[in-house]
Parts: structure tokens; sequence; C-alpha cells
């Protein structure tokens, strides 16, 4: 019994050394970038709806919704002190400099997804007016909080 | 000899003076048309008013409602100095009070009604190409807006900027109310488009490279140029180059209506304001926007 717990310690240390390596290994700017590319994949879905390149599909736009609302809880942590520079991060300093602006930014956003999570469109002309200001969401944040590459 | 040098000193003082003299439209040359405050506001939009002259809050620029309190005092750096955005609400610090024609001689002659010239950086040299109609019906909207006190101070400029009088020059040059030479071939939509590039959306100002005098340079029209504030480009948005020449007429509309690119980007920097005015067009007017865009010249 006693020989067995001495075993399994080092094998616990082992699988938490791996594991924190792990987190070590995707930094935040790192792990924020990715992130968002997933927003944007599902903005790349649900955008061309609302634009009228593509046929409203109510399923497929609830699925990215509901991507976009596991992103917001995550993405505020995801800024912590010594993460403002470095990985070609597009983070604007702004974000530090004025986190409760930047806090609301968010909150502006997750609170349109949850609209529009709750309204659950069933068409397109339902979709517009709860979808349009998700997107319009993500252009208010960017604008000032993101470093413009042009 | 000495007198020769004195009498051909004073004939040039007299010509710079002449050649220089602020001058404006007269009465006369004011269409008949009934200001229309309703299809005004769609001028001040299409005209981005808002985005220079609206007051300022804590340091950022005014969003929403903010943007109809044009009380001025945003400061435009540049290489000649700072600029410094005047009042334009209807107090009587701003506008308030001024007759239509002192009006439209601001806006497309660049002269103000006390008969001094205006800076450049107020786009009168695209807002000369609007019809003097659309001026007036400007002015009718903006006297709706609320009116707010207070001065801006003055620019401050470097030698030789700082000579106000020197603009006339400048004007003899780049003021012109003359279309850009874009063949429209005659098509309604473009000719729409036309009107609110060329004119009241003074998208070249920032789109078109200057020379050296700071004159927009036509042949290099909308083909992207240095930024007026230092940093970074304004991008070509000719059907040439790399920045929008794969976008759709619909694309480009929806960017102005969105503010999202064909790659569901968003819009950034100073076009950002300019997107939020477009947004408020109507989708006719962002169409013949695009339309227009897509029929200029390629530059590459």
């Amino acid at each position: 019994m006693m020989n067995k717990n001495l075993l399994r310690l080092p094998i616990l240390a082992a699988a938490l050394a791996i594991a924190s390596i792990a987190v070590a290994g995707d930094s935040p700017q790192k792990e924020r970038h990715e992130l968002m590319e997933g927003v944007l994949k599902g903005a790349k879905v649900v955008g061309p709806m609302l634009k009228g390149e593509a046929e409203y599909d109510n399923a497929a736009a609830m699925k990215a919704l509901k991507s976009w609302q596991s992103a917001a809880a995550r993405f505020g942590d995801l800024f912590p002190e010594g993460s403002e520079t470095g990985e070609d991060t597009e983070a604007a300093p702004a974000i530090w400099e004025d986190r409760a602006g930047f806090d609301a930014a968010l909150v502006a956003w997750s609170d349109a997804v949850d609209a529009a999570i709750a309204a659950n469109p069933a068409t397109l002309d339902d979709a517009k007016p709860v979808i349009g200001p998700v997107f319009g969401k993500c252009k208010d944040c960017h604008d000032g909080y993101r470093i413009e590459d042009d | 000899m000495r007198r020769y040098i004195v009498a051909s000193s004073v004939l040039l003082l007299l010509a710079a003076w002449w050649v220089t003299a602020p001058s404006g439209f007269s009465e006369s040359k004011l269409p008949d048309h009934v200001p229309d405050a309703v299809a005004g506001e769609r001028i001040f939009w299409a005209g981005g008013c808002a985005s220079c002259h609206a007051r300022p809050v804590n340091g950022k620029r005014a969003k929403g409602p903010d943007k109809l309190l044009l009380g001025g005092g945003m400061e435009l750096e540049s290489p000649y100095g700072v600029f410094r955005v005047p009042n334009i609400s209807p107090h009587a610090d701003g506008i308030g009070g001024w007759s239509m024609l002192e009006f439209v001689n601001a806006m497309q002659q660049g002269v103000s009604p006390t008969g001094k010239h205006y800076y450049p950086s107020f786009p009168y040299t695209s807002y000369a190409k609007a019809a003097t109609s659309d001026v007036m019906d400007l002015k009718a909207y903006l006297d709706t807006l609320p009116e707010i006190a207070g001065h801006s101070e003055d620019h401050s400029l470097s030698f030789p900027w700082s000579v106000r009088r020197g603009i006339g020059a400048w004007k003899r040059l780049y003021l012109d109310a003359a279309p850009v030479k874009v063949s429209t071939a005659g098509d309604p939509l473009v000719e729409r488009g036309r009107e609110l590039v060329e004119g009241l959306g003074h998208c070249g100002e920032c789109h078109t490279p200057r020379g050296r005098s700071g004159g927009l340079l036509d042949d290099r029209w909308l083909g992207g140029a240095a930024s007026p504030e230092g940093k970074g480009r304004i991008p070509n948005i000719t059907p040439g180059g790399e920045s929008i020449a794969s976008w759709t007429v619909g694309d480009i509309a929806y960017y102005l209506e969105s503010g999202f690119t064909p790659e569901f980007d968003t819009v950034g920097g100073t076009m950002v304001a300019v997107q939020e005015n477009m947004a408020h067009l109507t989708s006719a007017d962002r169409e013949a926007i695009a339309a227009y865009l897509k029929s200029v010249p390629a530059i590459d």
C-alpha cells in the first residue's frame, strides 16, 4: 500500500509538470489570438448570411453565437499584466491603460451575443436586428483596443 | 535704377495682394432652392462634418448622439502645425446668424463671413465640387442642432503657413469646382457616386497623394497616400493595387454599411469615423459610391 502511494506521487508530479508545461506553452498572447481566430471563423459563417451572400441557416448561426458566448467568457482573462507586448500581439496599450473601458466593451459584445442567442432568430429578417449589433460590438472594441497594422 | 526697384516691388506687392484676395460668390450665384433640413441630414453624414467638428468627449472622438454637438475643439496634427477645429453649432460662437450666402462661401469658396481665407484642413476644395443646393440643405439641417457655446483656440502653424493670406495663391491653383477627370459615361449611379466621393465625402483628401505644395495629384486620384497625420498609409481605393481591387460593388457597399471587410475583419483607424458616417446614408448612396470607385482609373 505504502509502496503504491509512493509510486503514485512521482506520477502525479510528472502529470502536473506536463500539464503546466502545456499551459505555459500557450502564452496569453497566443491564446487570445487563437480565440479570436475562432471568433473570426464564426463571423465568416454568419457574416455572409447578413450580407446576403449565403442562405440564412439558423442552426449554423446559433452554433457560431454559442462559440462566441464561450469565447466571451474566457476572453477577459487573457490580458494579464505582462502580456502587453510580444508575439506580434495586436492588443493596444489602451487595454491596460483603460481596463474599465475595455471590460465594458467586452461586456457589451457578450450581452449582444446573449441577446441574439435568446432571440434564436428563425429568419434573416429576425437575425439582422439581433446579430447585426453583435458585429457592431466587435467593431466598437477593435476601435481603440486593437493596434491597426496598416 | 532705385526708382525702378521700388516701383517694381510695389507692383509685385500689389499683384500678390490681388492674387491672394479672398473672394466669394455673390448672392446671384445661389440657386433658386428652398433649403430642406431633412435632405440636409444626409448631406451632414456624407460630408463627415461630425468627424472633426463634434466636441471630443473625455479627449476621445465623440460617438453616437454626441456627434451632433458641434462645438469643435478637436486638434489636427499636421506637418504644417496644429489645426484647431472651430465651433459650427448654430450658437453665436459658431455659425449662428450666418446668412446662406456666408455659409455657401465658407463651404465652397473657403472664405469666412469676415472675408478671411480658411485653411484647406477644412476640405472646401472638395465641397466646392458638391451641388450648392445640397450645401444649402446642410445649413438648414445644422440650424436644427443644439447650440454650443465656446470658441476654439487659433491654429498653431509654422511660417510660412501661418500667413493666412497666402492661402489665396494656393486656392488659385487648387480650388476648382470642376469634377476630377473620371468618366462616368452618363451612368446616373456613377454620377451620384461622383457627387458623394469627389464632393461631399471628400475621399480624395486622404486617399489621393499630394504634391509638394499640398495640392492633390489628380493623375494619382484615390491611389493611396501617406497619412496626413504622419504615420502609416491611407490605402489605394481604385480598382488597381492590392487593397480593395478584388472587392465587388457589394463588398464596398457592405463595408461602408457595417464596417466589415470581405474577410470579416473590421474597419480601423481614421476610417472608423468615416464608415460610421456612411452607415447613415441610404443603401443606394453606398452602392453609388462603390460603383464610382469601380469606375475610376486603376492605380497600381
